[in-house]
């Protein structure tokens, strides 16, 4: 319909630019058509005074509108309007077919498989009509792209679909080949990196239109599909960490699924979810235990559901480094209190974490607990960045400001900032605003604006309760499942003191609120993150009452204390830290290695030697030099090939000269064949952007004989540009009969003929 | 108005302004038994709220029953309340704790106990703990509490201790201190003791009482090896404390008996 009206496909509209061939200049015609409109306005303007039925002004206009409009039209007819296009020379291009021949286009879910039904359109005329006017290559797309002769070749086999890598290839073919156009036959299921924006540009920057044809149903009829599994990379050995797993639905909607963390074949967690309507993505979370150290495959799933058309997505793998480092938090108490007590009582039984302390027992006697040498901490609190700096964690009790130096206060500061250690403040009648901390540079890393003014340390009740954050949060999490979590929290007996500790900052959390028995609201435990570390307040001494008021089988105060701490220390890394962009790759082949080294006080190290030593399947043992990056001061990073699926570690060795500034361990893991699995409806969306930022169109696969014919104009390849004339569209004596008739009709009807 | 019914009324009247006088005090008056019951002025910063106070054990005494009149003037009362306010200016001048200036006296009932994680129990010798009050111990100690015993002496008074605590502690040994334990270096060196002498000695400069010749500094521990319970046997701090301002008693029996007590409370709040 839109050729007879317009004379030519609508891909002559859209891809050439209109152009007037008459040798009168353009502006020529508006000042004709301007004038033509001022002199038809003349009759009309009489009309409406000079008759004895003087005309409606609004049928006036209508009628010199339409005069105006016929005349216009006369006009641009005589000024001959073309379209020039650019069209592939016959014969002289190559079109390039993709076939994409992933395993994922071995699904039936249109009555035949998608790879099925690809062959059935390129045999069924595509290939034919292309082959009468173009040179026709035929690719498997897949993992490497390879050229075929015939589409029976095509068994989608290939466990993964590199798209990306397929394209790449074709725009490295175009630089000696008139590759004219691309058509590639897909689902548009992409696991193996994605479309990056370089190939994309590569591909634009040769002017070769994509053109895609989408197989495979836009969404299921009955399917869980597990999207992503959020987990912090590395975690100390019997932390409680949590999995973030999101995940969607399709035909289960109100309906109940289980949802498991194993490792192995042991259950680590498990809890049932209600599904959300048809593709809402939700997240839930699952809490665990971390278990001993090592490099853990933690895998995640659902559990199928009865009718469940792929249940190879329902189910993915993670991996973790749990670490049995015992770290070392330095604890520093102005006064004998029963909460120092309690907090190392409580953190006794932790065997990744080791709290030394210092307290003032008299007005000029420390004493020590948890050293490890009868030197340590001899002299007082830490004077020297290496002495700081050798702990991983610091807790500033109930002392003042005035007992540290300026430069000690300074050193607490980077001890945040630089070496990226954890500091918390407690409350007390010397901490926070008591202890004269506003004042000072760790005014700046708190997380709190202090208050003002003095008497903020009240020794009165106050109950606790959790904030929303708190509620979400892991290190408030004292119970597994949320609900009895708040629970526990709400029977948590008073505390014995509190602290006003001023107003939160806007980077801040609030994850603990006191509530004065005698009324009001204070934030009691807030945390942020501040330069490399993070800072916290607890601001109460009063904790301890939970240990002793609850039964002794209640492990509240226990559990808060241990995971509190190992908050405060689990994010602080040595002198050399690695890491991989992701722990798992799903048929992906590169891996990035990423190492920061810092030097002895934790600057930032740019002339080091890093090599990582890679252990991987089948005796597999590889050296690898890292490259500084030349962005990043103290980063080094190298592209690492993992060739065979299994699990890999790395230990990463960091040396200035001879002497060596650290070593970290990292394990990853290549796994083929799952991720063609996942995403497995058609991603009409990526084939959309690629044809639309290519200049190619999508086609769904009933379309795809107009493909042949629009597949001509395109700038790529040899191509010539042909100018077609448009003044003898059929559309054009169409619009004038119409306009002259609706004249004509509308003075009949008004009487005005 | 009769004569009478206006006495019976001015009766009344003192009675309920006592009782209202003692409930604004919110400090029950204990009378000590066999010593200086003199009054003593309540000090003004009684009512501060303090890190610690001096938690003074009341307990039913041996053969009396659990409560009533005796629990009023028992051997829990020895020595109240002026060796504690003596002692607990010595742990303000020479520690950095937190003190209250009165004492508090702790029943082991209710959740009273848990609030005060360092007991003082007086004259243990003649205690005699209820299976509630046996059990109620065992749970404060097993929790985090301190109980530091005093002031009983020889092989009778012993038994009679032991007679309850094996209540509380059924499977947990008595042990002898090593003068290398923390509890004897938290704060002051006292790995070299002596007795330290009741009132016995006013006039004879004898040190011991009965049998008790040896003073035994003994313990029980936790499963972590801490000290839960610390046994003075054979001396009697408390003497010591509450004459120190006595120019008669040895100035360094008092020295000892302060550095004692405050090197256990410092022990009880830092193990």
């Amino acid at each position: 319909m839109f050729e007879l009206l317009f004379k030519y496909p609508a891909a002559v509209f859209s891809k050439g630019d209109l152009v007037l061939l008459g040798s009168w200049p353009a502006w020529l015609l508006g000042a004709l058509a301007a004038a033509a409109a001022a002199a038809l306005a003349i009759p009309v303007w009489r009309s409406l005074h000079t008759r004895r039925t003087p005309l409606d002004r609004a049928r006036a206009g209508v009628i010199w509108g339409l005069q105006t409009l016929f005349v216009a039209l006369l006009l641009l007819v005589l000024w001959q309007p073309a379209v020039s296009v650019a069209t592939l020379r016959p014969q002289q291009n190559v079109i390039a077919v993709l076939v994409d021949d992933s395993r994922s286009m071995a699904i039936r879910d249109q009555g035949s498989s998608r790879r099925d039904r690809a062959v059935e359109v390129l045999n069924g005329g595509l290939l034919d009509q292309l082959k009468k006017k173009f040179q026709v290559r035929l690719y498997r797309a897949g993992g490497e792209l390879e050229r075929i002769e015939k589409p029976d070749a095509l068994n989608a086999g290939v466990p993964v679909t590199r798209l990306g890598e397929g394209l790449k290839r074709i725009a490295s073919e175009a630089t000696g080949l008139p590759i004219g156009a691309v058509v590639l036959l897909s689902d548009g299921g992409e696991n193996a990196g994605g479309l990056d924006l370089p190939t994309i540009n590569e591909i634009r920057r040769h002017r070769i239109p994509v053109h895609t044809v989408g197989f495979g149903r836009e969404k299921p009829a009955r399917d869980l599909e597990i999207l992503d599994a959020q987990l912090p990379a590395r975690s100390l050995a019997d932390s409680r960490l949590s999995a973030q797993v999101s995940f969607r639905g399709y035909g289960y909607g109100g309906r109940k699924a289980r949802l498991m963390l194993k490792e192995g074949e042991k259950t680590l967690a498990s809890r049932e979810v209600a599904l959300k309507p048809d593709g809402a993505v939700q997240t839930e979370s699952l809490l665990f235990n971390a278990g001993g150290a090592g490099a853990k495959a933690y895998h995640i799933a659902l559990d199928p559901l009865d009718g469940e058309e792929n249940v190879q997505n329902n189910a993915l793998t993670r991996m973790v480094n749990i670490e049995s480092n015992r770290l070392r938090i330095l604890y520093i108490e102005g006064e004998p209190r029963w909460e120092y007590k309690f907090i190392r009582r409580a953190v006794e039984e932790d065997r990744n974490l080791r709290l030394i302390s210092m307290l003032r027992t008299t007005q000029n006697k420390i004493y020590r607990q948890g050293i490890d040498d009868p030197k340590e901490l001899e002299q007082g609190f830490p004077a020297k960045v290496e002495e700081l700096f050798a702990y991983q964690g610091l807790i500033v009790g109930g002392v003042e400001a005035g007992y540290f130096t300026g430069a000690q206060l300074e050193l607490i500061r980077q001890f945040a900032d630089r070496r990226g250690g954890g500091v918390l403040f407690l409350g007390g009648r010397a901490g926070l605003a008591e202890g004269g901390y506003a004042q000072t540079p760790l005014a700046e890393m708190l997380p709190v604006v202090l208050p003002g003014r003095k008497n903020t340390f009240r020794r009165d009740p106050a109950n606790v309760e959790l904030t929303a954050a708190g509620r979400d949060s892991l290190l408030c999490r004292i119970e597994d499942d949320p609900e009895r979590n708040l629970g526990r929290w709400k029977k948590l007996p008073y505390l014995m003191n509190y602290q006003d500790p001023g107003t939160p900052k806007p980077g801040a959390v609030v994850l603990a609120d006191a509530l004065p028995t005698s009324g009001g609201r204070l934030p009691l435990l807030i945390t942020q993150n501040y330069g490399r570390g993070r800072t916290a307040v607890f601001a109460t001494g009063g904790s301890w009452r939970w240990q002793m008021q609850q039964p002794l089988e209640d492990m509240s105060h226990e559990v808060f204390w241990q995971q509190l701490l190992r908050w405060l220390v689990s994010g602080t890394y040595g002198h050399v830290i690695s890491s991989t962009p992701k722990s798992v790759l799903s048929d992906e082949i590169t891996v990035q290695l990423r190492t920061e080294v810092r030097d002895r006080t934790y600057l930032p190290m740019a002339d080091a030697r890093v090599e990582a030593r890679v252990l991987g399947p089948e005796g597999l043992a590889e050296t690898v030099e890292l490259r500084p990056d030349p962005v990043n001061e103290g980063v080094y990073l190298a592209d690492w090939s993992a060739l065979k699926a299994g699990s890999y570690v790395v230990e990463v060795a960091a040396k200035r000269g001879e002497e060596e500034m650290g070593r970290d361990l990292l394990s990853f893991r290549r796994e083929d064949g799952v991720a063609e699995h996942f995403h497995t409806n058609q991603n009409r969306e990526l084939l959309e952007k690629l044809s639309q930022q290519t200049g190619g169109r999508y086609y769904q696969p009933g379309q795809v004989s107009k493909l042949p014919e629009e597949i001509s104009y395109s700038e790529g390849g040899i191509s010539t540009r042909e100018t077609r004339d448009l003044w003898n569209m059929p559309v054009l004596f169409l619009a004038a009969l119409m306009i002259r008739s609706s004249e004509w009709l509308l003075r009949r009807r008004w009487g005005i003929v | 108005m009769r004569p009478r019914t206006v006495g019976f009324a001015v009766l009344l009247a003192a009675c309920l302004w006592s009782a209202l006088y003692g409930f604004q005090q919110r400090r029950p008056r204990y009378y000590s038994l066999f010593y200086d019951n003199a009054p003593v002025v309540t000090p003004p910063d009684a009512g501060e709220k303090t890190e610690f106070a001096f938690a003074r054990m009341r307990y039913p005494s041996y053969g009396r029953g659990p409560g009533g009149i005796w629990a009023m003037r028992g051997n829990w009362t020895i020595d109240f309340p002026k060796a504690d306010r003596h002692f607990v200016q010595g742990v303000r001048r020479l520690t950095r704790i937190h003190t209250r200036s009165v004492e508090e006296i702790v029943d082991l009932s209710g959740d009273q106990p848990y609030d005060w994680p360092w007991l003082y129990v007086v004259e243990p010798g003649h205690w005699e703990l209820t299976e509630a009050q046996a059990a109620k111990l065992r749970d404060y100690l097993l929790r985090g509490g301190f109980l530091m015993t005093d002031d009983f002496h020889g092989t009778f008074e012993w038994k009679v201790f032991m007679e309850s605590m094996i209540r509380v502690f059924p499977d947990r040994a008595v042990v002898d201190l090593d003068n290398s334990d923390p509890i004897f270096h938290v704060l002051y060196d006292l790995a070299e003791r002596f007795q330290v002498p009741g009132v016995v000695t006013f006039g004879t400069g004898r040190t011991y009482e009965y049998d008790g010749v040896e003073p035994r500094w003994r313990a029980i521990f936790d499963d972590k090896g801490r000290i839960m319970v610390a046994i003075c046997h054979n001396m009697d701090l408390g003497d010591a404390w509450e004459h120190s301002d006595n120019p008669e008693y040895p100035e360094n029996a008092a020295s000892l008996a302060y550095r004692i007590g405050i090197n256990y409370i410092i022990y009880a709040m830092t193990h």
